[in-house]
């Protein structure tokens, strides 16, 4: 055979292959609309009464007794929506929704999906628990956090910070670092769930902050920060000044500017020195901005003339969030003709606009 | 307090289930009830026939409830309508952005359908008729 019908051999294979492959997402295309139109058909008739459920507008009772009355072969289409419901309603209509979940035999059908061996049922138990805000559902979520899947050991993070139990919040730090060649949880799912856990994360939170683990010590900086657990400021402290990883140093610069005081103004402005990284200056340079106390001034206005226009431009913002101080600051600054001028006239513009200028320096 | 029927409601939000669970609601509670599915069509629906109250999703495709909040504010002849922005944007730099642009209230998803229905209340009371 010619080199040239060998090509031409290749060139029918691969059309045909194509051909065949297109033909077989649009079957499965077409097998998706067509299911979605059936159950969008079956699930027609008692949407009035999900409706009335959903929105607590069944004050007797009878569109809950309906739905919990339908045959199995009907749920298995009503149900998707009553889940897609229970999550976007609180108060007591959840409250019908789960109950009604629970008469349909839901909970322990998700409990049985957690050993699926497919990883959308193990993550589609795992939300439909997270959903339930049950915490008798914890102790079952919890072995999902090392689940081979990233997208389930994802979903049973947040269904444990929906939950809300704090028991959970030392399962989901020990999911945070890579283990046995898998990633971890991201570190922001993991802070959303410690977060929505409350204060009672607290005693695990301090131990987390001295974590060795670098990912574990970012994600509990930014719980701290964001939570407002003031028990840890010492600890935040240190990790400002002395952790190895810039990123867990800026979140204590975060933190700190949240719920810091007058005492950490100085280590904040040790941070804004050159031979800090980019990022954590600026970082300290809006923390001090936060913390608005009037002794950061000095060496805020030392800022306004950075080759680092970003970190100038945040200085600038940051006197205005001092106050008056800063305000007369920047008002004298406004006639220079060189960059602080410029990141001066910028901040003021922009303070008079939100209408955040100090009274005494209208 | 019964609503009328000239106390019509626009409710925008693209996800489906959120816009009639909320229809549903106020109309059960007697209200006249406008849904759209998008900014766009909400603010044609506002400039045609200003409703007595709007209830806009802030992530929306096209033009967000913010955009069409930021638009109702500038407009002299819609300036004063009551708009509660109903969104799972939570943070409080959401809540400030949102209040900022103008919202008369901010309801965050997931909600409480009877407390939609207290603040749309309450709203349409200090308008009056």
């Amino acid at each position: 055979m010619s080199s040239r019908s060998l090509l031409l051999l290749a060139e029918v294979v691969i059309g045909l292959s194509c051909l065949v492959l297109a033909l077989v997402i649009v079957g499965a295309r077409l097998h998706r609309v067509r299911a979605t139109r059936r159950t969008t058909r079956m699930v027609a008739p008692h949407r009035p009464m999900l409706l009335a459920v959903a929105s607590g507008e069944d004050a007797e009772g009878s569109a809950r007794a309906h739905l919990a009355s339908l045959p199995s072969a009907t749920w298995e289409h009503v149900r998707s929506t009553a889940v897609v419901m229970l999550a976007k309603v609180r108060g007591a209509p959840a409250e019908t929704l789960v109950a009604l979940l629970h008469a349909h035999a839901e909970v322990e059908r998700a409990l049985g999906w957690l050993r699926s061996r497919s990883a959308v049922r193990r993550a589609r138990a795992a939300y439909l628990l997270g959903l339930l805000h049950d915490p008798a559902n914890v102790p079952a979520l919890v072995p999902l956090l090392s689940d081979p899947s990233p997208d389930v050991r994802l979903v049973a993070a947040r269904s444990l910070g929906l939950i809300g139990d704090p028991a959970a919040a030392g399962a989901v730090l020990s999911a945070v670092p890579p283990r046995d060649g898998r990633m971890g949880i991201p570190a922001w799912v993991a802070a959303e769930a410690l977060l929505g856990m409350g204060l009672g994360v607290a005693p695990v939170l301090r131990g987390a902050l001295a974590s060795a683990d670098a990912g574990v010590r970012d994600v509990a900086v930014t719980v701290a920060g964001a939570g407002a657990f003031t028990s840890v400021l010492p600890q935040l402290r240190v990790l400002l000044d002395h952790d190895p990883l810039p990123e867990v140093r800026t979140g204590a610069a975060v933190a700190l500017g949240r719920l810091g005081g007058p005492r950490d103004v100085a280590a904040l402005i040790r941070c804004t020195a050159p031979s800090s990284p980019t990022t954590l200056r600026r970082t300290c340079v809006g923390a001090l901005g936060e913390l608005g106390d009037p002794s950061a001034v000095p060496a805020l206005t030392a800022l306004l003339d950075e080759p680092d226009r970003r970190l100038a431009e945040l200085a600038a913002e940051a006197l205005v969030r001092v106050g008056t101080a800063g305000a007369e600051v920047l008002l004298r600054c406004v006639g220079s003709t060189g960059p602080a001028g410029t990141v001066a006239r910028g901040a003021l513009d922009m303070a008079r606009l939100r209408g955040q200028m100090p009274a005494a320096s209208r | 307090m019964t609503a009328t029927s000239q106390d019509r409601i626009l409710v925008a939000d693209d996800d489906g289930d959120i816009r009639d669970l909320v229809v549903f609601k106020l109309t059960q509670a007697g209200y006249d009830v406008e849904a759209v599915q998008d900014g766009a069509a909400a603010f044609h629906s506002i400039e045609a026939s200003p409703p007595r109250l709007a209830i806009l999703d802030v992530m929306m495709p096209g033009l967000s409830g913010i955009d069409v909040l930021r638009k109702v504010r500038a407009d002299e002849r819609l300036k004063d309508l009551e708009v509660i922005l109903l969104t799972a944007k939570s943070r409080d730099i959401d809540v400030d952005a949102g209040f900022a642009t103008g919202a008369s209230d901010y309801v965050i998803k997931p909600f409480s359908p009877r407390e939609l229905l207290h603040r749309v209340n309450a709203l349409v009371a200090r308008t009056g008729v």
